[in-house]
C-alpha cells in the first residue's frame, strides 16, 4: 500500500493587513510517488500552495506535513524547479547539477581538504550521466546557463533537483515559458523520470491539457468570491496512461471546475 | 554621413566615431596650446599656462631627481635607480599606499551589505544607522577624524572609508536584495545552509556588481584620499600638488593631474580585466 507523503490539514493563508485570504480550509493528502497537477486561474493560489509544501510560506491556521512532520523551512527532502531563475547564473551546467551533493556534503572549509576534489569527481561523472538522460551533450556541461536555451535551461534545473535524490519535487509553472514543441519534450522527459526514479512530483501549472498527459491525479483550485480565498474545487484521478478520446471530457470538467465561482463541495471523480 | 546625423537611430560609423570621440581632446589640447603661446609672448615670465617645453622639464625634475626634502639622497645612477629615488615615485608610493588600504577596508563593507540584505536581523541592526551615516558630509567629519585619530594615516583612511563605506554597504544590500528569491530557495532546497547560501550563492552572484560598484566610486575614493593629504600629510600626490600650488609650480602641477590621471585609469582598467577573467559569466545588462 502506497504510504501517505503530504498531509495539508485545514491551511489558510492569508496576506497583508488586513489579512486578505489566498488559500482558504485546503485539505489535501497526497501519496508517495504520485504526480499530482495543480491547476487553477492566475491568482488563484496554485505557487501559494507549492510555496507552502516548500517551507518558505506558513498557513495561518492548519498544518502541513510531510511525512508525518512539519517544516519550516525549505530542505533537500524536496526539490523544487520554479518557471524563472532555476539555475545558479555564475556556474556552469555540470557545476549546477553537482552544486547540491557538493554544498550538502562539504562545508566552505570542507572544500579545501583533498577528500572533496576526489569525491567531486565522482560527482561529475554522475552529473554526466544526468546530463545524457536529459539529452544534452558532455560540452553543454562546460556552457553558462545563459548561454544554453530556456528548455536546455529547465532540462539542467530539473537534473540539479533529481540529483540530491529528493522525495518530493515542486514544479511551479516549470514549462509555461517555453515553446510548444519543447514544451512537449519537457513533458516527456519529467514523465520518464518520474517513472524511473519514483519521485512524487507536485507540478503547478495552468495548462488543462498538459495537467491531464502528465498528472496521475489533478486538483483544481478556485475561489468562491473575491474576498474568500482559493479551495480545493475538484480532485480528479486520471487514468494512467489517459485515453485519448476521454481527454475533452476531462478538460471540459477541469475547466468548469476551474472557472466555478460559487461555492461547492470538492468533487471526488475517480 | 547618412541622413539623420542627430537622430535617435543615427549610427555613426567606425571613423566617425574616432573623429568625433578624440575631437574634444584635440580641441582642449589645441586651445591650451593657442592660449598658453599667446599669453608667453605677451610675458615670457608667465607661470599660468606653462608651455610643454616647461611641463616636459618639470615632469623630468619630478620623475628624476629626488624631492626638496630628500636632497641629501644620491643623485647620481642609472635612470631606474633615480626614478625610485624621485619626488614622483616617493609620492606615488604614499598615496598608493593609503588607497590601497582603503580598498582592504572596504572588503567587510560588502560582507555587512551581504548580511545585511540577507539576514533579516543584521539588517533591522543597521539599516537605519547606515542611512544616516550616508548622508553625514564626509569632508565635514575630517576635523573630528583628525582629533580621534590623529594626523596620521589612520585619520585619511577612515575618511575614505567614512565617505565611501555607506555607498558601497547599501548598495551591497540592494544587490544582494535583487536575488531572486527563488534563487535562495532552490540553494535550501539543494541542501545549502544560511552561510552557504550568503557565500557559496548570493555573494558569488552579486561580486561582479560590486566590483562595478567600487570601481564608479574609485573617483569619489580619490577625493577623499586627496583632501586628507591635502590637509594633514608629508608626502603623496596631492600633498605635492598642494605644495607646489603655493609657488604656482603649475608646470608641475598639470602633469601631476594628468599622472593621477594615468594611475586611475590604469586601476579601472584593472579592475574591468580581473572582473572578466573572475566573472566570466557576467554580461552587463
Amino acid at each position: 500500500m502506497a504510504m501517505r507523503l503530504i498531509e495539508i490539514d485545514h491551511a489558510c493563508v492569508a496576506y497583508g493587513a488586513p489579512p486578505r485570504p489566498v488559500l482558504d480550509r485546503i485539505d489535501l493528502e497526497i501519496e508517495e510517488g504520485e504526480f499530482v497537477c495543480v491547476l487553477g486561474q492566475t491568482g488563484c493560489g496554485k505557487s501559494t500552495l507549492l510555496r507552502l509544501l516548500l517551507g518558505s510560506e506558513h498557513p495561518v491556521h492548519g498544518q502541513v506535513r510531510i511525512d508525518g512532520q512539519e517544516h519550516h523551512q525549505p530542505d533537500r527532502t524536496r526539490g523544487y524547479v520554479p518557471q524563472k531563475y532555476s539555475l545558479f547564473p555564475d556556474k556552469t551546467v555540470l557545476d549546477n547539477i553537482t552544486f547540491g551533493p557538493e554544498v550538502s556534503e562539504f562545508s566552505l572549509w570542507g572544500r579545501l581538504t583533498p577528500g572533496f576534489y576526489r569525491r567531486r569527481r565522482e560527482l561529475r561523472v554522475e552529473a554526466l550521466e544526468y546530463l545524457r538522460r536529459i539529452g544534452l551533450r558532455e560540452a553543454d556541461g562546460r556552457k553558462y546557463p545563459d548561454q544554453l536555451s530556456g528548455g536546455m535551461q529547465q532540462r539542467v534545473a530539473l537534473a540539479q533537483a533529481l540529483m540530491t535524490k529528493p522525495r518530493i519535487l515542486l514544479m511551479d509553472e516549470a514549462f509555461s515559458a517555453l515553446d510548444p514543441g519543447t514544451r512537449k519534450e519537457m513533458q516527456k522527459l519529467i514523465r520518464v523520470l518520474w517513472q524511473s526514479t519514483g519521485t512524487t512530483v507536485l507540478f503547478v501549472t495552468h495548462n488543462t491539457h498538459e495537467a491531464l498527459r502528465l498528472g496521475t491525479r489533478v486538483i483544481v483550485l478556485a475561489k468562491e468570491s473575491p474576498e474568500h480565498g482559493s479551495r480545493v474545487v475538484l480532485d480528479l484521478r486520471v487514468p494512467d496512461p489517459c485515453r485519448e478520446e476521454e481527454i475533452p471530457h476531462l478538460v471540459r470538467r477541469l475547466e468548469s471546475a476551474s472557472e466555478n465561482t460559487e461555492a461547492a463541495p470538492v468533487a471526488t471523480a475517480r | 554621413m547618412s541622413a539623420g546625423f542627430l537622430l535617435i537611430h543615427a549610427k555613426p560609423n567606425r571613423t566617425w566615431t574616432a573623429v568625433l570621440s578624440w575631437s574634444l581632446f584635440v580641441l582642449g589640447i589645441g586651445l591650451y596650446l593657442y592660449v598658453a603661446h599667446s599669453r608667453h609672448r605677451d610675458n615670457p615670465e608667465e607661470r599660468v599656462t606653462p608651455t610643454v617645453a616647461q611641463m616636459v622639464r618639470g615632469m623630468y625634475d619630478a620623475a628624476l631627481k629626488p624631492a626638496e626634502d630628500d636632497e641629501q639622497q644620491v643623485q647620481g645612477g642609472s635612470v631606474a635607480q633615480r626614478f625610485f629615488g624621485s619626488m614622483l615615485w616617493k609620492d606615488t608610493k604614499a598615496t598608493s599606499r593609503r588607497f590601497i588600504y582603503s580598498m582592504l577596508l572596504l572588503i567587510p563593507a560588502v560582507l555587512l551589505g551581504l548580511h545585511m540584505g540577507l539576514f533579516p536581523y543584521v539588517g533591522v541592526l543597521f539599516t537605519r544607522f547606515i542611512l544616516f551615516f550616508d548622508k553625514i558630509v564626509a569632508l565635514s567629519m575630517l576635523p573630528i577624524l583628525f582629533i580621534v585619530f590623529g594626523i596620521d594615516e589612520l585619520a585619511k583612511i577612515m575618511l575614505i572609508v567614512v565617505g565611501v563605506a555607506p555607498t558601497i554597504i547599501l548598495d551591497a544590500v540592494n544587490l544582494t536584495r535583487a536575488v531572486p528569491g527563488e534563487q535562495v530557495v532552490k540553494a535550501f532546497t539543494l541542501g545549502a545552509g544560511d552561510f552557504d547560501v550568503a557565500y557559496r550563492v548570493v555573494l558569488k552572484q552579486i561580486m561582479p556588481r560590486i566590483l562595478n560598484s567600487i570601481r564608479l566610486n574609485l573617483k569619489a575614493v580619490m577625493c577623499f584620499l586627496f583632501a586628507g593629504e591635502m590637509i594633514a600629510s608629508t608626502d603623496g600626490l596631492a600633498y605635492r600638488i598642494a605644495l607646489l600650488r603655493r609657488h604656482m609650480g603649475m608646470d608641475v602641477i598639470i602633469p601631476y593631474v594628468l599622472w593621477v590621471a594615468l594611475l586611475l585609469f590604469l586601476v579601472d582598467w584593472s579592475m574591468r580585466f580581473v572582473n572578466r577573467k573572475l566573472h566570466p559569466w557576467f554580461r552587463e545588462s
